[in-house]
């Protein structure tokens, strides 16, 4: 359009809440499809490796957060509302678009961001809390050791690793509710 | 004498602060009778500090051991006679809310607050501590505040509640000050730094001599006096700052009763009661002394020239707080015995008063006095009520607020007697302030005697709630009175006078033998009482003409605190000094302030530590690391030549990209993987944000390049010298040899480990383990910060749409 202006000022009425959604190229969505699960993998790894080598909670979240933002960018926010989630994921007090409202996606809102992290920190708080359960002070972590497994030998169970996921959940929760608004606007 | 008992003086303290956490829910449950839960916990706290009767002592309960502060809880006669001053009138207040308060709104609110303010004042009454009775008399103010702009869409109480919190809490700071002051001259007068102002041996009072001297000699005597002087007349609305009270009566007449007349203004006079042993002196006495006779007489004038009956009595109120502080300032025994009964007869009568006043606007529709008149028919009791307490408030015998007043005559009396030359201006003031307080107490019965005027409707006769308290009020003031003529025949109200005597001894006078009766010989505080009574029988012909007289000279402006205070608060309303400079709107000048003023604080504090920068020469550092910084260098440089956002965006990541190489080959590889990520999500936020921003940065002017450049120099600058400095630092037991022993799995071990971190990614296991409590208030960071995003982006147009 010969009209547009280099300063976006006021939403124009047509502004729709995709990314960019319709300009992308068949070889960026092949690559998505492909590379995101990998991501989701490698960020699964990194959460339960984390208490032994590199990785943990924080990494593996926005590691995460990253894999989601692609689709995002590449498949905008409603594919990820209808077609991953089935829900909204805004949060129910943002102001809905115009040629959203009353819209059947919204009506049958199921989850959204804002409640991940809340679920994130109730998670870490209760693995605090569950020390105290043993009579050991908040947060207090332990260590065992699950002998002659089929396969595996020897595998080390650590508690923290539920502290490590209220983490990683909290930073999915919220980095995604940052990038669903911000994106949104 | 028994020392008081510690658990009940905490469920005295804790009790009403309890109730008014279930408040709300007991009003949700037993709606208007909210009222008389708040009368009994009243009622409790008044039972308990009655054990407490004939008690005296110190208990104290640690607070912040660190920093030797203690709640400390003192008892005796004054704190005694406060605490069932606040808690005996709380009852009958509340009692007479349940019917006043029926058909207000934020009922609620009310009592929740009332219950607070009623904890706060009786944690001011039994203080011991400095400390503690700042927090406690600061939290009267606040409740105060809320009280008065109870009706929070009048104008007219949002002023007034602003005035009151403005004026009472300025004069808190001014009271810290002092104390603050006395804690450091204590280090020095006795040997160990203590805010203990009452109680035991280490207290201040206890080494009051001491304590003078202390302040004499570092020259703080009199700057003490006058912090302590503004901070009692603020709260005690002395003149000049007696201007919030009369503002104040906007609240519900319960509230002007229990806060603004018996119990808060009290905290003032209760202050300098507790102060007189500490800090009595000759200067002490002229303070005090002038500052309550000019408040006394200043505060009757302005009375007459009321028309609002309300406005009538807080007029009075400032004049007969006047008259306490003047007693508690007189060095005699006859000034402590002023202070002391009179704090009780002014509790008695002029609540009384002011639940009539109350009564009669409710039920005849005004306050005003030109509209009222010969009510006593419609309301006999409440005009019974109104014949004791006024006749109280006027001093006429044998009336209780007469005794108290001939204790005052006779203490400037005998000042002027003893110390001669300017002192002899003391009883002609004091005369003269009683004269207009006896106009104006009569003035008041006009309300009930007299033409009934023909405009007034039907006047309802009040609900017992609200009936009942004034008629005990009015039988206890009438007792003290009979008391006193009793005591002329030579019998006396033994408790009442013991009671009494206990409090003088609480406000430094050794040995009192209190005893009050009617005069039987012409002494000169009689010949004062019949002056002061005779002159105003003469002149209340004239009353209309001496209130206009008063009016004109309230009306010149320079002669008015309110002028001052209205010019004060409008210039500061108008100034734009700080909307120029610092609230400017503009992220830029936000940015700027913010930075400077940390990189100022970072750099002093360096500056006062007298830190030394390390030598550069032990950094040593590898080509590879050098190419890599060196990238990001010419990157950082980059980004400020960038021709537009998304080149800029990309040049950043340049940066970021090569700090996460840096942390490669430092060894860090959970710093470098999550500084990648990091990197990559942020890079995606901004493209995301783009296309909101101008595309070009439009032009800069040269003084704002400047300005900018110096603003990151300067902070550039800092965060180098604070790497520097911290990493400088080699502590003799570094922590992260303990991290390192203790977080692998160590080389026997059974099935579970409790003591160990047991994982070889010492980075996780400090994160997850070690310090896993930062690591929950970091995650819940994260939270809030997307709470905060929601709460910015959505709710902004929310906001604009109401």
């Amino acid at each position: 359009m010969s009209g547009e202006s280099p300063t976006v000022g006021d939403d124009e009425p047509t502004a729709t809440p995709q990314v960019t959604d319709g300009d992308t190229t068949v070889i960026a969505r092949t690559v998505v499809r492909i590379v995101v699960p990998i991501i989701l993998l490698v960020a699964i790894a990194l959460l339960l490796q984390g208490h032994n080598q590199p990785g943990g909670g924080f990494i593996a979240g926005v590691l995460t957060t990253s894999g989601i933002a692609l689709v995002y960018i590449i498949y905008g926010l409603h594919y990820v509302e209808d077609n991953l989630l089935s829900g909204s994921v805004l949060p129910r007090s943002f102001p809905l678009d115009v040629d959203n409202a009353g819209s059947d996606g919204y009506a049958t809102i199921t989850k959204e961001f804002g409640e991940v992290f809340g679920v994130g920190l109730a998670i870490a708080a209760g693995g605090g809390l569950a020390a105290l359960v043993f009579g050991y002070p908040f947060l207090s972590q332990a260590v065992v050791f699950l002998e002659h497994l089929p396969i595996y030998g020897e595998v080390e169970v650590a508690s923290a690793l539920v502290f490590d996921l209220g983490v990683y959940v909290v930073v999915v929760g919220g980095l995604l509710t940052i990038l669903a608004v911000v994106g949104n606007e | 004498m028994q020392s008081p008992s510690q658990s009940v003086l905490l469920v005295v303290l804790a009790l009403p602060f309890l109730a008014a956490a279930i408040a709300p829910l007991v009003y949700r449950l037993a709606g208007d009778r909210v009222a008389y839960f708040g009368a009994t916990v009243a009622a409790v706290a008044f039972g308990l500090i009655g054990t407490q009767y004939g008690t005296e002592g110190v208990v104290s309960i640690p607070w912040i051991p660190s920093l030797d502060v203690s709640l400390a809880l003192y008892v005796d006669g004054l704190s005694l006679l406060l605490g069932f001053v606040v808690s005996g009138i709380g009852i009958l207040i509340f009692t007479y809310s349940g019917g006043y308060m029926h058909d207000e709104p934020g009922k609620a609110k009310f009592y929740t607050t009332l219950l607070v303010f009623m904890g706060a004042m009786l944690g001011v009454a039994f203080a011991a501590d400095l400390l503690a009775l700042f927090v406690f008399w600061e939290l009267t103010s606040v409740s105060s505040f809320v009280l008065i702009g109870h009706y929070q869409d009048d104008p007219d109480s949002q002023y007034a509640a602003r005035k009151a919190m403005v004026i009472t809490v300025a004069g808190g700071l001014f009271l810290l000050i002092a104390f603050l002051l006395l804690q450091t001259v204590s280090a020095d007068a006795m040997g160990t730094a203590t805010f203990r102002l009452v109680g035991g041996e280490e207290s201040m009072i206890a080494n009051a001599e001491a304590m003078r001297e202390g302040l004499r000699s570092a020259g703080l005597f009199v700057p003490v006096l006058g912090l302590l002087a503004v901070g009692a007349a603020a709260k005690s609305a002395q003149v000049p700052l007696h201007i919030w009270l009369p503002n104040a009566m906007e609240a519900p007449t319960p509230v002007s009763a229990f806060l603004h007349s018996a119990t808060m203004v009290k905290a003032g006079v209760y202050l300098v009661g507790r102060f007189r042993p500490l800090l009595g002196s000759a200067e002490w006495a002229m303070l005090f002394a002038g500052l309550g006779l000019l408040t006394m007489t200043v505060g009757a004038m302005l009375a007459i020239k009321a028309d609002d009956i309300k406005e009538l009595l807080a007029y009075s109120t400032a004049s007969h707080l006047g008259l306490i502080i003047a007693g508690f300032g007189l060095q005699s025994i006859y000034g402590a015995e002023t202070g002391a009964f009179h704090i009780l007869n002014h509790a008695l009568f002029k609540a009384a008063l002011f639940l009539v006043a109350g009564i009669v606007a409710h039920e005849a529709g005004s306050r005003l006095l030109s509209d009222l008149g010969g009510l006593w028919r419609d309301l006999p009791i409440t005009a019974a009520v109104a014949v004791v307490a006024a006749l109280g408030m006027a001093g006429l015998p044998p009336f209780n607020g007469f005794y108290s007043k001939e204790l005052l005559f006779e203490a400037t009396f005998h000042a002027a007697d003893h110390a001669g030359g300017l002192w002899w201006i003391l009883p002609p003031i004091a005369v003269f302030g009683s004269v207009f307080t006896f106009l104006y107490s009569i003035k008041f019965l006009s309300l009930f005697f007299g033409d009934r005027p023909d405009a007034l409707d039907h006047v309802h006769s009040p609900p017992l709630p609200m009936l009942a308290p004034p008629v005990v009020l009015a039988v206890l003031a009438g007792v003290v009175g009979l008391g006193g003529i009793g005591g002329t025949l030579g019998i006396h109200l033994g408790p009442l006078e013991g009671f009494v005597n206990r409090v003088v001894e609480g406000a430094g006078a050794a040995d009192p033998h209190f005893g009050y009766y009617l005069p039987t010989s012409l002494t000169p505080a009689a010949g004062m009482s019949a002056i002061t009574i005779g002159v105003g029988a003469i002149a209340y012909p004239y009353y209309d003409r001496l209130a206009a007289v008063v009016e004109r000279l309230a009306s010149i402006k320079p002669l008015s605190p309110n002028w001052y205070y209205d010019g004060i608060i409008g210039w500061l309303d108008r100034t734009t000094v700080v909307t120029e400079r610092v609230h400017t709107g503009r992220i830029r000048t936000y940015a700027i302030w913010l930075l400077v003023g940390v990189a100022a604080l970072a750099v002093g504090g360096y500056v006062a530590a007298g830190v030394a920068l390390p030598a550069l020469s032990s950094i040593t550092l590898g080509a590879p690391m050098i190419i890599v910084l060196g990238v990001a260098v010419v990157a950082a440089v980059a980004v400020t030549s960038a021709p537009s956002h998304v080149a800029g965006v990309l040049t950043l990541s340049i940066l970021g990209f090569m700090v996460a190489i840096f942390y490669i080959l430092a060894n860090a590889p959970d710093l470098a993987l999550t500084q990648l990520v990091i990197e990559t999500l942020v890079l995606v936020l901004f493209l995301l944000v783009l296309n909101k921003l101008p595309a070009f940065y439009g032009d800069l002017d040269r003084r704002q390049i400047l300005t900018d450049s110096v603003v990151s120099g300067i902070v550039g600058v800092t965060v180098f010298l604070t790497v520097l400095v911290s990493t400088a630092a080699t502590p003799g037991q570094p922590i992260y040899k303990y991290f390192l022993e203790r977080g692998g799995v160590p080389s026997e071990h059974g099935q579970t480990l409790l003591d160990w971190g047991g994982g070889s990614n010492i980075v996780n296991v400090i994160l997850v383990d070690f310090r896993a409590f930062d690591t929950l208030g970091e995650i819940s960071v994260v939270a809030m910060a997307a709470l905060s995003i929601i709460t910015m982006i959505a709710m902004r147009q929310r906001g604009e749409a109401q």
